[in-house]
C-alpha cells in the first residue's frame, strides 16, 4: 500500500515537474540526442521470469484445436468510393510537400519537418497504427495513388490497348521488400548523412520511382503486395490489428487471427529477420559492447582507417557489418528452432516449416519496433506540433504552434521501463500462440505439435531475451 | 486426423490435454499472481538497495535543501542561465553535489565520452572547459552556452528530466558527454 502511494506521490510530482519545465526548454531538440536509461537489473530479472513462467503456462493451457486459423471476421463499415481518391490524393501532397520541406527548408534536421516525418511518423507511427487499426497505409499510399491514377488516364485514353503486367517472377517474392527495409535501416542507422533533409528528400523521390517502374512493369496490386518495402511492412504490422480494410470494408477480428493469413512466399522470413535484426542492432549499436572504449566499433573502425579509408568511410563500414550481422543472427535463432523442429514427426522439410511458421515472428518484430521506438514516438512524436506550423524552419509560424516544445516529462523513465518490458512480454505470448495455433494444422498428431513447440519456445525465449539484454546490460 | 493423441510423458505437457475451462483461469490467474508478487518484492527489494548503492550517494544528504531551493523558484531551469553559481558553501562543505568537469581537448573530450550520472531532483553542476570555440548544448534541457578558445563555462540546473542526454559541441557535432538522470 505504502508503495503504491509512493507512485502516486511520484507520479503527482512527475506532472507538476512537468508543469515547471515546459515554458523553459528552448528548441524543439530530440531527433538525436536522447537514449533511454537502461532498464534496471531487477526488472531484467523479473521480465526473464515472466517469460518462462508464461511459456510453460502456455503449454499447459493453450487449446488442443487450432482456433486462430479460422477466426470468423464481423462487417463494420463501408466506406464510400469517393473517399478513396481523396485518400490518394492526401497521401501525395504529404509526400510531395515533405520532399519539398527536404529541398526548401533549413538543413537543421530538427528544426526542417521532413526528418522527423520520415523517422518518427512514417517509420514507427505507421506500425503503431497498423497494428492497432489495420493496414491505413494503403489508401494513402503516394506512389500507388499516382500509379492509379495514371493507369486510370491511360485505360481511358488508350482503352483495352494496354499492355498487360508482366508475370512477377515467383522466386523473387519478397526479397525486393526484404532488401528495401535493410536499404532504409542502412541510412537510418549507419549513413553519415541520415539526418540530411536534401539527401533524404532524393532518396525519398528515388524510392517512389523505384515503385512506379515496378508496378507499371509488374502491376500495381502484384508489387504493392509483395515489393513495396514500407507497404509491404505496414500490411505486415496490420495483421496482428484487430480491424481489416478490404474491398472499401472494414471488418473486425479476434486479435492476431490475420497473421495466420500470412501468405508466404520466397522473401518473407528474410523480410521478417531483417527487421527484427535490425531494430536489435539499432539497440546494440548504442551499448558499451560496441561503442565503448576498445570495443567492437572502434576497433573495426581503426582496422578499416589503416587499409586507407576514411573516417566516415570506415565507421560506415564497421556499423554495416554491425547490421548485417545482427540480421544474420536472428536469421540463425530462427533457423536453429526451425531446424529442430523438422527433426520431429519426420514428414516436413526445414525450408517448409520456416515458411509455416513465418508468421509468429510478426508480433516479435512489433513488440522490438515498440521497446526500441516507443519513447522516440512518445517524445519526437511532440516536435510534429512546432514543425508542422513550421515545417521549413525560417521562422513562420502557420497555425501559432511554433513556438510549443518537446515535454519531455510526459512519461517518466520507469514509465518507458514498463511499456518496453510488457512489449517483449506481450509480443512473445502473441508469438507462441500463434506458432502453437499453426503446429496443430501442421502435425496431424497432437502429439508431435506439441513436442515441436518446445523449439519454437526455445526460439521465442530467445528472441525475447535477446531484446530484454538489448534493453539492459548492452546499453549501460 | 483429430483423434486425440495420448500425452506424452513430458510433465509440462500431461496435464494440458485434460484441464477444463475453470482449471485453465486458474493456472492462469495462478501465475498472474506469482508474477505479480515478484514483481513486487523485486522492485521493493530494489528501492533499498538503489538508494544505497547509488554512486550519487553523498549527494542525497543535501538533497533535501537543493529541492527545497528548486521548487521554490518552480522555474527551476532559469537559474542556469542567469547564475552560475548559486551556493557560496561550495567550497566549505564536502557533502554539497562536486562540479563535475569535462575537459575538451583538440576538440575532443579527455578520456573519451563519459556519462555523468544524477538522481532525478539533484542539483547538476557542471563545468565544460574547452580549448575551442563553440556552443555547448546540453540536450534535453536544450541549455545552451558559448564557450570562448580556452575558456570554461558552468552549468546549474535541477535534474528533473530522466533520461540520458548528449551533451556536445553544437557547432563541430561533437559529443563530449552523457548526461544520465535515473528516477529517484
Amino acid at each position: 500500500m505504502i508503495r503504491r502511494l509512493r507512485i502516486a506521490a511520484l507520479g503527482a510530482a512527475l506532472a507538476s515537474a512537468a508543469v515547471a519545465v515546459l515554458p523553459d526548454a528552448a528548441s524543439a531538440h530530440g531527433l538525436v540526442g536522447r537514449q533511454d536509461l537502461p532498464i534496471p537489473r531487477w526488472l531484467f530479472a523479473w521480465g526473464a521470469a515472466v517469460v518462462l513462467v508464461i511459456s510453460f503456462v502456455a503449454l499447459a493451457v493453450l487449446w488442443p484445436k487450432p482456433r486462430l486459423e479460422e477466426a470468423a471476421e464481423h462487417r463494420v463499415l463501408r466506406v464510400p468510393a469517393f473517399l478513396e481518391p481523396i485518400c490518394g490524393v492526401i497521401g501525395v501532397v504529404a509526400f510531395a510537400g515533405m520532399v519539398y520541406a527536404g529541398y526548401a527548408g533549413t538543413q537543421t534536421a530538427t528544426a526542417n519537418i521532413e526528418p522527423t516525418i520520415i523517422y518518427v511518423l512514417f517509420w514507427i507511427g505507421l506500425p503503431f497504427a497498423s497494428a492497432v487499426f489495420g493496414d491505413v497505409f494503403a489508401p494513402f499510399n503516394p506512389w500507388r495513388a499516382t500509379a492509379r491514377f495514371v493507369s486510370w488516364v491511360a485505360g481511358r485514353v488508350a482503352g483495352d490497348k494496354l499492355p498487360a503486367p508482366m508475370a512477377y517472377p515467383a522466386w523473387l517474392g519478397r526479397w525486393p521488400a526484404a532488401a528495401g527495409i535493410l536499404a532504409f535501416a542502412w541510412v537510418e542507422l549507419v549513413y553519415v548523412n541520415r539526418d540530411d533533409p536534401s539527401i533524404l528528400a532524393t532518396l525519398a523521390l528515388l524510392y517512389a520511382a523505384t515503385q512506379l517502374i515496378g508496378m507499371s512493369v509488374y502491376g500495381i496490386a502484384t508489387w504493392t503486395h509483395r515489393a513495396d518495402a514500407f507497404a509491404v511492412y505496414f500490411n505486415l504490422f496490420s495483421k496482428l490489428a484487430p480491424l481489416h480494410w478490404r474491398d472499401r470494408t472494414l471488418y473486425r477480428r479476434l486479435l492476431l487471427s490475420g497473421a495466420p493469413h500470412l501468405d508466404v512466399m520466397p522473401g518473407t522470413v528474410a523480410l521478417l529477420c531483417t527487421m527484427i535484426g535490425t531494430t536489435s542492432f539499432d539497440g546494440f549499436s548504442q551499448g558499451q559492447l560496441w561503442t565503448g572504449t576498445n570495443a567492437i566499433a572502434p576497433t573495426l573502425q581503426q582496422r578499416f582507417i589503416n587499409l586507407g579509408f576514411s573516417q566516415e568511410n570506415a565507421l560506415e563500414i564497421t556499423f554495416t557489418i554491425g547490421l548485417l550481422f545482427m540480421v544474420c543472427f536472428v536469421g540463425g535463432i530462427y533457423r536453429l528452432g526451425i531446424a529442430g523442429m523438422g527433426s520431429i514427426g519426420g514428414r516436413h522439410q526445414p525450408g517448409e516449416l520456416a515458411q509455416k511458421f513465418a508468421h509468429s515472428l510478426i508480433p516479435i518484430a512489433l513488440a522490438y519496433v515498440v521497446a526500441h521506438y516507443f519513447s522516440l514516438l512518445a517524445y519526437q512524436g511532440q516536435a510534429m506540433a512546432s514543425l508542422i506550423s513550421d515545417p521549413l524552419g525560417d521562422g513562420s509560424d502557420l497555425f501559432g504552434s511554433a513556438a510549443s516544445t518537446i515535454d519531455y516529462n510526459v512519461i517518466s523513465a520507469t514509465g518507458i521501463w514498463y511499456v518496453q518490458v510488457a512489449a517483449l512480454v506481450l509480443g512473445h505470448a502473441a508469438g507462441l500462440t500463434l506458432a502453437h495455433d499453426r503446429a496443430l494444422t501442421v502435425y496431424r498428431r497432437v502429439r508431435d505439435a506439441t513436442r515441436s513447440q518446445y523449439w519454437m519456445l526455445a526460439v521465442m525465449v530467445g528472441f525475447t531475451s535477446l531484446g530484454l539484454w538489448l534493453l539492459s546490460a548492452s546499453a549501460q | 486426423m483429430s483423434t486425440p493423441e495420448t500425452p506424452p510423458n513430458a510433465g509440462g505437457d500431461d496435464p494440458g490435454r485434460g484441464l477444463s475451462g475453470v482449471q485453465r483461469t486458474g493456472v492462469v490467474l495462478g501465475a498472474l499472481a506469482v508474477l505479480l508478487i515478484v514483481f513486487v518484492v523485486l522492485r521493493g527489494g530494489n528501492d533499498d538497495g538503489d538508494s544505497s548503492s547509488s554512486s550519487n550517494a553523498q549527494t542525497t544528504a543535501t538533497q533535501s535543501t537543493s529541492t527545497s531551493t528548486a521548487t521554490g523558484e518552480t522555474g527551476s531551469t532559469s537559474t542556469a542561465t542567469s547564475t552560475p553559481t548559486t551556493t557560496s558553501t561550495a567550497t566549505s562543505t564536502p557533502a554539497e553535489p562536486a562540479v563535475r568537469t569535462i575537459n575538451v581537448v583538440n576538440g575532443q573530450p579527455e578520456g573519451g565520452i563519459k556519462t555523468i550520472s544524477y538522481d532525478k531532483g539533484d542539483q547538476v553542476r557542471l563545468k565544460v572547459s574547452s580549448d575551442v570555440a563553440d556552443e555547448i548544448h546540453v540536450h534535453g534541457y536544450d541549455l545552451m552556452k558559448d564557450v570562448e578558445k580556452g575558456g570554461s563555462v558552468q552549468f546549474s540546473f535541477t535534474a528533473n528530466i530522466e533520461g540520458r542526454f548528449e551533451i556536445e559541441l553544437e557547432n563541430a557535432g561533437t559529443q563530449i558527454a552523457n548526461l544520465e538522470v535515473d528516477p529517484a
